[in-house]
């Protein structure tokens, strides 16, 4: 059952994943990235990363989002259809197509030529030298789920220099969208893109 | 969940397909950059699966899912950068094509 409800969530998050790329407007893509990672949320739940999955609504979902969604209004960007491509980005897009399913099969080739065995089977293998080299993919019948004490743990132990470095680059980031998004007085051009804010600044 | 490893990563890399194509396709900064983000999407799957992989019965291997939690973390970073460079741009263009954009082009 539970592996049924895998393989729906994965086509549909592929589907979502494709209506980010193809649709038209800025606003669907957006809203499709939001279906993705909801199914992505409910994969990581069936595996039993149950912190992850509630991160990835918490913060893909509830702030990411929100944000993409923020600048699309503030932005006013409508449909992308007025656009006239141009002919020489006809090659262009040639090439990025063909880059893409280079990408795609290289990716599917790589990951079906096998993984290593688990630890278990090593160590089940060199008990048993006889027994072939090549283990059998490993299936998960167990419903194992994660510990949030020691996912707490590992990260203010073993993992508490990233941590810190986390914190610094959340500080940086600040600064820089700060600084980025700050208005300039002055700004001649920025008068001209903004013509509500004529007169209250010059 | 009794999946194989494998078809997690077959996952993951249709993913990160999907989203190197909108990446080099699209001209809307705003797709391209919910193009990364379903790029480190898929990374994060395949942390996961990884993690999964390398999991002893009944106990859940941690690290991928930590490290997992970093790259979401990275990409709020980056999504916050990128948008602020999107409202920029548009200061600056009123557009937030990526062609429009082409003056450090030699």
């Amino acid at each position: 059952m539970a592996d049924l409800l895998f393989y729906v969530l994965a086509a549909l998050a592929v589907a979502a994943a494709l209506g980010v790329v193809m649709s038209r407007n800025p606003l669907f893509s957006v809203l499709s990235l939001l279906g993705s990672f909801f199914c992505l949320a409910s994969i990581y739940l069936l595996a039993g990363f149950q912190f992850l999955a509630a991160t990835q609504l918490l913060v893909y979902a509830g702030a990411i989002m929100v944000l993409f969604l923020f600048v699309i209004m503030l932005l006013n960007l409508g449909d992308e259809t007025q656009y006239v491509e141009r002919p020489e980005s006809l090659g262009k897009r040639r090439v990025a197509i063909a880059g893409g399913t280079a990408v795609a099969l290289l990716l599917v080739a790589v990951f079906s030529v096998g993984l290593r065995p688990t630890q278990a089977a090593e160590t089940a293998s060199a008990a048993d030298p006889g027994a072939t080299s090549f283990a059998p993919t490993p299936v998960f019948q167990d419903e194992a789920i994660d510990d949030l004490v020691k996912v707490g743990e590992l990260l203010f132990s073993r993992y508490v220099l990233a941590f810190e470095a986390a914190s610094l680059l959340l500080l940086a980031t600040m600064i820089a969208v700060i600084l980025l998004a700050k208005r300039q007085r002055g700004d001649v051009r920025e008068a001209a893109g903004w013509p509500w804010q004529k007169g209250v600044e010059q | 969940m009794s999946v194989p490893t494998e078809h997690l990563l077959v996952l993951a890399a249709l993913l990160f397909a999907i989203g190197t194509l909108g990446f080099l396709l699209r001209r809307n900064v705003i797709v391209v950059l919910a193009s990364i983000e379903l790029i480190l999407n898929a990374a994060n799957l395949t942390f996961l699966a990884g993690s999964r992989h390398h999991s002893a019965l009944g106990e859940l291997n941690l690290h991928g899912p930590i490290f997992a939690l970093f790259v979401i973390l990275v990409a709020a970073a980056e999504a916050a950068v990128g948008l602020a460079l999107v409202i920029a741009l548009y200061r600056l263009k009123q557009t937030v094509r990526l062609d429009a954009a082409g003056e450090l082009k030699g």
